[in-house]
C-alpha cells in the first residue's frame, strides 16, 4: 500500500479508527456529551480530508481490488458526513430527555458512516456487500433505539427482516454476475469474457432489487413509511438521506462501469429500470397525497424522488455519463439539504411535547399559523419544500433541470412526461404544507395548541445553523456554479 | 439604464415596507407607493435618456450566470417590453392604491409579495435569456399565489393551488422545450446556449419544431389563458384579493401573450403558421365560450374573469393571422385590456369592500347614492365592449381587419364576441348600478312595498378622493389612447415580425 492510497483511503480509516477509539472511550468514562463531540471531531477530521482529497486533480485511485477512491465518491462521502453530524447533533437533543447514557448510539452512527463509506468507494462486489451490510445492521439498532415507543420495536423488525431479505437477494445476483463475467470486480473489460446475456441478465435484475429495496422504488417500498415514521426523527434522517446516497452512488458506478455487459439485452434493462422509475414517480406522489402524518408523506415523497433520479441511469451516448453523474450528485445535494431541513424543523417542533417525539405522530396540522409565530423555521420549511417541489430559487430546481438536461439528451420522453405529471400531482401536498404554515391560527383553536408543537424561540445557536441552510439552499438554487464546478 | 436596479429595489422596498410596518402601522403603504413611485420615474427618464432605438433588441446587460450550461443573465428592451414594463409599472401603482384600505392584517408581508411579484413579472419581459426567463416565469407565481392563498377570500387555498398547478405542470412542459432546444443548439455548433438570439438562428426540421412550439405554446396558452386550459382563471380572479386580480388580469395575462409573440412566433415561424388555423380556431373557441360564460355568471369578478378569457381570444386570433396590421391591434389589446379590466376589477373590490358580497343578485341600484361610481363604472363597462372612443375598440378594430385578410369565416365569427361582449358588459352594469335597490327589493318580497326611505347604512357610500384617482386615470388612459392609439401604435408601425410575415407570402 503506497503513501498515495493511503491519503486516499484516509476518510475510511479515519472513521474507522474513530469506532475503536469510542468504544475505549466508553469503557474509560460514560458520558453523553463526551461521546457526541469525540463523534463531532472524527467526522469533522474525515470531512476535513475528504475535501482535500475533491480538489485534488487526480482522477481515481485504486485502493486495492476493492476499493475506487474518485471525486463522486468524494463528494457523497462529504455529504453522508455533513449529514451525519446534523443527525448528531439532533439526535443529542432527543437523547438528552431520558435518564441513561446513549453512548452506543453515537457508535452505531458511525458505524453507518463507515459501511456508507465503504458503499460509495467500493468498486467490487465484496466491498459493496460488507459495506452495505455495515450500513444496515448498524441502521437496524437505531431504527429500534427509542424501544418505549409505540412503533420502535415494529419498524425495527420490519426493517431487519426486510433488508435481509434484500441481501440476499443482492447476494444471489452478485453471483449470477459473477458466474458470467468471472470477476468480482466493477470494472471488467468487456471484451476480454464471453458473457451469456441471459444468466447476467438475472443476476442483474436480483442485484437491482436489493439495491431498489434500499432506495425504496417501487414496488420495493412498503416498508419506507412504516419505518419512516416508527423509526426516531434523526434516524429517519439517516434513512432518508445516508442510506440513499451511498446505494444511489454505488448503483451509478455499478451501471456505468457495467452497461457494456449488458449489450445483448440493453433495450430490456432500459425498459426494466423505466418501469421502476415510473412506478416510483406515480406511487410516491399518489400515495403522499392523503398523508397527514409529516413523516408518512415525507416517506413517500422520498420515493417519488428516488424515481426521478433514476432517470440519470438511462443515459445511451457515453460522452453524457459525466453529466448523469453531475445531475445526479446535484440532485442528491438539493434533496438532501432539503430533506435535512424538514427533519430540523420537525425536531425542533417535537421540542418539548414528549408523547409526540416517542410516536412520531406529528402531522401537518400542528404546523399551522407557524409563519406568523416562528418565521426563521417556517422560511426553513417553505424553502425545503419548495426546493423538493423544484422550484426556482432552490437548489431542487437546479436538481430537476440537471436531471431534465440529462433525460432530454437521452430522448426519454415518457419518463419526462411522467415526471411531469409527477411533479404536478406532488404540488398539491407541497404546497398544502406550505398553505397550513400561513394559515391563521384562531383564539380557540391556540388555547388547544399551547401546550403542543411549534416553539416561538429557538436558541441563537440553532436559529443561526437554520439560517445557514436557508441559505444554503437558496444559494445553491440561485448560484449553483459554487457546488457544480466541483462535481 | 438598469433594469436589475429596478428590480432589486422593488425586492428591497417590499422588505423595507414588512419590515416598517412592524414598527409604525400604515407605513408598508407608503414605502411601497414611494418605491413604485421612484422606479416609474426612474423609468421613464432613464428610457428617454438612453437614446438606444428600441425597435430592436437592445441588449442592457449580459453575464456568465451558470457557466457549466452557459446560462447567462441577459436583460434586454426593445419597445414591446417597454410598452408591458410601463403597463406593470403603471398597474402597479393602482394595485397599491387599490389594496390601501382592503388589506387590514399581515399588511408588511402583502406589500412584499406585491412588490415581489412586479419585480418577477419586469424580469420575465425583460429576460433574454431562456433560462433566466423560465426563471423570472416561475419566481413571479410564488409572490403571487401567496396573495391569492394568504388574502383571498373564503374558497382561497383550493383556487391558489389549482392557478399554482396549472401553471407549473405547463411551464415544466416548457422547461422540458426550452432544454431541448439548447441541446439541439449543442448538437449543431458544440455549444450549449440558452441565449435567445442564438435560438433565432437555429435550424429545425419541421417535425421537431412543431412538438417545441407546442411545448412553449401550452405554456403560454395556460397563461392567456385559452379555452381548453382556462379554468384555473375564474377561480385564481374570484378569490384573489383586489390587487391580486388586477395584477392577474393586467400583467399576467399578457405575459402569455408576450411570450407568443417573442418565442413562438419567433423562433418557430414555419411551425406556428402550420398551427394557426388550430390556434385561430381556440382564440373563436375562447371569444364565443368566454363571453357565454360571462353571461351567464352572478359573480361579479367571474364575470370580468370570463370576459377576460373573450379578450385575450382576439388576442390569439389576431397573432396567429401573421399580419402587421393585427399585430398592432394585439399589442393595444394587451394595453387597454390591462387597463380596462384592471379598471373593472377594482370596481369589484370596491363595491365588495362597501357590501361584502361579490353576488350581482345583491346589488342594484347603486347609481342612487353613488353616481360617481356608476358613470366610471358605465364607462369601464364600455370600454370592456369596445365602444368607439376608447382603447379597447380602436385595439379589437385593427385585431379583427387584420385577421379577417387571413381568416375571413373566423373573424366573422369573432365578431360575434363583440355583441355578447355588449350584453354581458350591460348585464353587469344594470344589475349593478339600475334597478331595485337591495332594501327596496327586500321590503318588496316581504310584502311593504313603496316604502322609499333609505336609512343610511344601505346607502352605498361613492368613490372617495383615492379611489376617484386610481379611475380617472385609468380612464384617461383609455380615451387618449382611444382618441389617439398612435402613441402606442407609432412604436410598431415597422413590424417586429416583417422577418415572420415576409415568409407567410400571400
Amino acid at each position: 500500500m503506497t503513501q498515495l492510497m493511503m491519503q486516499y483511503l484516509s476518510p475510511l480509516l479515519i472513521v474507522a479508527f474513530g469506532i475503536v477509539l469510542s468504544l475505549l472511550l466508553i469503557a474509560w468514562r460514560r458520558s453523553q456529551k463526551l461521546i457526541l463531540h469525540f463523534t463531532l471531531a472524527i467526522f469533522v477530521c474525515a470531512l476535513l480530508s475528504s475535501i482535500s482529497l475533491v480538489s485534488n486533480t487526480i482522477d481515481a485511485v485504486q485502493i486495492t481490488a476493492l476499493i475506487k477512491g474518485d471525486n463522486y465518491a468524494y463528494i457523497a462521502f462529504i455529504l453522508i458526513l455533513l449529514v451525519s453530524m446534523v443527525v448528531g447533533f439532533l439526535s443529542s437533543s432527543w437523547l438528552r430527555h431520558s435518564v441513561e447514557v446513549h453512548d452506543e448510539f453515537f457508535v452505531l452512527l458511525q458505524l453507518v458512516v463507515l459501511g456508507s463509506g465503504v458503499v460509495v468507494m467500493s468498486d467490487h462486489f465484496a466491498a459493496l456487500f460488507l459495506g452495505f451490510e455495515l450500513l444496515s445492521i448498524a441502521l437496524v439498532g437505531m431504527v429500534g433505539y427509542s424501544r418505549g415507543s409505540k412503533y420502535g420495536v415494529e419498524s425495527a423488525f420490519k426493517y431487519l427482516v426486510l433488508s435481509a431479505t434484500a441481501s440476499s437477494f443482492m447476494l444471489l445476483g452478485i453471483a449470477f454476475v459473477y458466474s458470467q463475467s468471472g470477476s468480482l470486480s466493477f470494472s471488467v473489460d468487456a471484451f476480454s469474457i464471453a458473457v451469456n446475456g441471459q444468466l447476467y441478465f438475472v443476476g442483474f435484475l436480483l442485484f437491482i432489487v436489493g439495491v431498489a429495496f434500499k432506495l425504496s422504488l417501487a414496488p420495493f417500498h412498503f416498508w419506507t413509511p412504516d419505518v419512516y415514521q416508527g423509526a426516531p426523527t434523526s434516524v429517519t434522517l439517516l434513512l432518508a438521506t445516508v442510506s440513499k446516497v451511498a446505494m444511489f452512488v454505488v448503483l451509478m458506478k455499478y451501471w456505468f462501469s457495467q452497461s457494456s455487459l449488458l449489450a445483448d439485452s440493453a433495450s430490456n434493462v432500459h425498459t426494466l429500470v423505466s418501469i421502476l422509475a415510473i412506478l416510483s414517480m406515480l406511487t410516491g406522489n399518489f400515495l403522499a397525497l392523503k398523508q397527514q402524518n409529516i413523516k408518512r408523506l415525507l416517506a413517500y415523497s422520498s420515493i417519488a424522488h428516488m424515481g426521478y433520479l433514476l432517470m440519470v441511469l438511462l443515459v445511451v451516448f457515453p460522452q453524457s455519463v459525466h453529466l448523469a453523474w453531475q445531475s445526479a450528485l446535484f440532485y442528491l445535494i438539493a434533496y438532501v439539504i432539503a430533506t435535512i431541513s424538514l427533519f430540523i424543523a420537525l425536531q425542533l417542533s417535537e421540542g418539548k411535547n414528549a408523547n409526540t417525539t416517542l410516536d412520531g405522530e406529528q402531522a401537518i396540522s400542528d404546523w399551522q399559523g407557524m409563519f406568523w409565530h416562528n418565521r426563521v423555521l417556517a422560511l426553513l420549511i417553505i424553502v425545503a419544500i419548495l426546493s423538493l417541489a423544484g422550484i426556482p430559487l432552490t437548489a431542487g430546481f437546479i436538481g430537476k433541470f440537471y436531471v431534465l438536461n440529462t433525460a432530454v439528451q437521452a430522448q426519454q420522453w415518457w419518463l419526462i412526461t411522467t415526471l411531469i405529471v409527477g411533479s404536478g400531482i406532488g404540488l398539491f401536498y407541497y404546497l398544502k404544507i406550505i398553505f397550513t404554515l400561513f394559515d391563521g391560527v384562531n383564539q380557540e383553536q391556540s388555547m388547544y395548541l399551547t401546550n403542543a408543537v411549534v416553539p416561538t424561540e429557538l436558541s441563537p445557536v440553532v436559529n443561526l445553523s437554520v439560517i445557514l441552510i436557508i441559505l444554503a439552499g437558496v444559494i445553491l438554487g440561485v448560484y449553483p456554479d459554487i457546488v457544480s464546478q466541483m462535481l | 439604464m438598469n433594469i436589475t436596479l429596478v428590480m432589486c429595489s422593488l425586492l428591497l422596498g417590499g422588505l423595507l415596507a414588512w419590515y416598517a410596518e412592524g414598527i409604525k402601522k400604515h407605513s408598508a403603504r407608503w414605502l411601497a407607493l414611494l418605491t413604485v413611485l421612484l422606479l416609474c420615474f426612474y423609468f421613464v427618464i432613464s428610457v428617454t435618456s438612453a437614446g438606444l432605438d428600441f425597435s430592436e433588441l437592445q441588449i442592457l446587460i449580459r453575464l456568465p450566470w451558470i457557466t457549466s450550461f452557459n446560462i447567462e443573465y441577459t436583460l434586454a428592451l426593445d419597445y414591446l417590453s417597454l410598452v408591458l414594463v410601463l403597463l406593470t409599472l403603471f398597474l402597479s401603482v393602482v394595485c397599491i392604491l387599490i389594496s390601501w384600505q382592503e388589506i387590514q392584517n399581515k399588511t408588511g408581508f402583502y406589500y412584499f409579495n406585491l412588490l415581489a411579484s412586479i419585480a418577477g413579472i419586469i424580469g420575465v419581459f425583460t429576460a433574454m435569456d431562456m433560462f433566466l426567463f423560465f426563471f423570472f416565469w416561475e419566481v413571479m407565481l410564488l409572490p403571487m399565489t401567496a396573495l391569492i392563498a394568504i388574502w383571498g377570500h373564503e374558497n382561497k387555498h383550493f383556487a391558489a393551488i389549482k392557478f399554482f398547478i396549472f401553471t407549473q405542470v405547463s411551464s415544466l412542459i416548457m422547461l422540458v422545450a426550452i432544454i431541448a432546444m439548447a441541446t439541439i443548439h449543442f448538437q449543431q455548433t458544440d455549444q450549449v446556449s440558452f441565449f435567445y438570439q442564438d435560438w433565432l438562428v437555429i435550424e429545425l426540421p419541421l417535425s421537431v419544431s412543431t412538438y417545441l412550439m407546442l411545448g412553449f405554446f401550452i405554456a403560454f396558452a395556460v397563461k392567456l389563458p385559452l379555452v381548453p386550459v382556462h379554468s384555473w382563471l375564474p377561480d385564481a380572479h374570484t378569490q384573489a384579493p383586489t390587487a391580486g386580480s388586477v395584477l392577474l388580469a393586467g400583467v399576467l395575462l399578457k405575459t402569455g401573450a408576450y411570450g407568443l409573440i417573442r418565442f413562438v412566433l419567433q423562433l418557430f415561424p414555419l411551425a406556428s403558421m402550420d398551427f394557426a388555423p388550430i390556434a385561430a380556431t381556440l382564440g373563436i373557441v375562447s371569444i364565443l365560450y368566454g363571453a357565454k360564460m360571462a353571461f351567464a355568471q352572478q359573480d361579479f369578478k367571474r364575470l370580468v374573469a370570463y370576459s377576460s378569457i373573450s379578450h385575450m381570444g382576439f388576442v390569439i386570433l389576431a397573432l396567429f393571422s401573421f399580419n402587421a396590421i393585427a399585430y398592432q391591434g394585439v399589442v393595444l389589446t394587451l394595453v387597454a385590456h390591462g387597463l380596462s379590466s384592471a379598471a373593472l376589477f377594482s370596481l369589484a373590490g370596491m363595491i365588495y369592500s362597501r357590501i361584502h358580497t361579490r353576488n350581482l343578485s345583491q346589488m342594484g341600484g347603486f347609481w342612487r347614492s353613488a353616481p360617481r361610481m356608476g358613470g366610471f363604472a358605465l364607462a369601464f363597462v364600455a370600454a370592456a365592449f369596445g365602444l368607439p372612443g376608447l382603447a379597447n375598440f380602436v385595439a379589437e378594430f385593427l385585431s379583427l381587419i387584420g385577421a379577417y385578410q387571413r381568416f375571413p369565416l373566423l373573424t366573422i365569427l369573432a365578431a360575434f364576441g363583440l355583441i355578447a361582449s355588449t350584453i354581458y358588459g350591460m348585464v353587469l352594469f344594470q344589475s349593478a348600478f339600475q334597478g331595485e335597490t337591495q332594501e327596496n327589493k327586500q321590503r318588496k318580497s316581504i310584502g311593504k312595498n313603496k316604502v322609499q326611505d333609505f336609512t343610511k347604512e344601505n346607502l352605498v357610500t361613492d368613490l372617495s378622493k383615492r379611489e376617484l384617482l386610481v379611475f380617472s386615470s385609468l380612464l384617461a388612459l383609455l380615451i387618449i389612447l382611444g382618441f389617439y392609439p398612435n402613441i402606442v401604435l407609432m412604436f410598431f408601425q415597422i413590424p417586429e415580425l416583417t422577418l415572420v410575415f415576409n415568409t407567410v407570402g400571400e
